[in-house]
């Protein structure tokens, strides 16, 4: 992955220094023949494309900016029912994530969409305890989380 | 500090302490070249660099801060003493009077034309003391003993 990228940039000062042209337009050029040139020998790297990743992680912008307005939305509609009938728990949530900044990131993301908070990382950090505003059907919560987030967040850091 | 405190896990505040460390650090170093023509200075640098070390003290500990950045902050204090001192007292050696600043414009690499004053200089001073100070306080205030 790294190696990747250093590899794109190294080609695009190549082509800098070919054309003798040391312009932020000849470096993009340079950068975009050089990732055809990766691109074309993609079998010679072990592991993923680096291109691919980023696509990832632009995904999981856009579903963190969907999970965002459709959470929202969830809370307004607890916030504006005349009863109260929402049911708030604690759970446990068992994180197959090992790498601190996977795990924080999806902490991030589960605490910026409304109606989750994670209040406590476990000491071996295997699990997260997640308080929810509405959760008449823990397991769905859990489910949620582990097909959205944490399926998007192993998606850009699979090697 | 209570002796019996269950160790938690601070893993999402030590990993955000560590990359917002650098953003803090950062915007201090341009808040204090913006100094001259807008609001910052060295005062202002000195005090956000703190904060980025403070913040690192916040989510580790005293020990492991020391053991990261083996600054001994009286000395850092005492070179930005010395640094506007020797600022201040240059003009009297070439006939000019005390606190006599000089600036020219140079032809720097990859800068171009920059005029280069030694009010920077002084203002280095300031910042050195600042942050040596400020570093200074919260050690001896936070140790346990």
């Amino acid at each position: 992955m790294a190696f990747q990228i250093l590899l794109n940039f190294s080609l695009a000062l190549l082509w800098m220094f070919l054309g003798d042209n040391f312009t932020a337009s000849g470096f993009i050029i340079g950068y975009l023949l050089g990732l055809a040139a990766v691109l074309l020998m993609r079998r010679f790297f072990n592991g993923r494309l680096y291109t691919e990743r980023v696509w990832a992680f632009i995904k999981l912008t856009f579903l963190f900016l969907k999970e965002l307005i459709l959470a929202n939305v969830a809370v307004l509609r607890v916030v504006l029912k005349p009863n109260l009938d929402m049911q708030p728990a604690f759970f446990k949530y068992d994180t197959t994530l090992t790498e601190e900044w996977e795990i924080t990131l999806l902490s991030s993301l589960i605490t910026l969409t409304p109606g989750t908070v994670v209040v406590h990382v476990s000491d071996d950090a295997k699990s997260l305890y997640i308080h929810a505003i509405d959760a008449k059907d823990v397991d769905e919560t859990i489910d949620s989380i582990r097909n959205s987030f944490e399926k998007a967040i192993l998606e850009v850091s699979r090697s | 500090m209570k002796a019996n405190k269950l160790k938690t896990n601070d893993l999402i505040l030590q990993f955000t302490a560590k990359i917002v460390f650098f953003i803090i650090f950062f915007f201090s170093i341009h808040i204090f070249f913006a100094g001259h023509y807008t609001p910052g200075g060295g005062f202002v640098g000195g005090l956000l660099t703190s904060s980025a070390i403070v913040l690192l003290v916040i989510a580790f500990d005293l020990k492991t801060v020391r053991k990261i950045l083996p600054i001994n902050y009286m000395y850092m204090t005492a070179t930005g003493l010395i640094l506007a001192l020797a600022t201040a007292a240059f003009p009297i050696f070439v006939g000019k009077p005390f606190f006599t600043h000089f600036f020219d414009y140079f032809d720097l690499p990859l800068f171009g034309k920059t005029s280069l004053h030694t009010a920077a200089l002084f203002d280095l001073g300031v910042f050195l003391v600042v942050v040596g100070v400020t570093m200074t306080i919260i050690q001896t205030i936070g140790e346990d003993e």
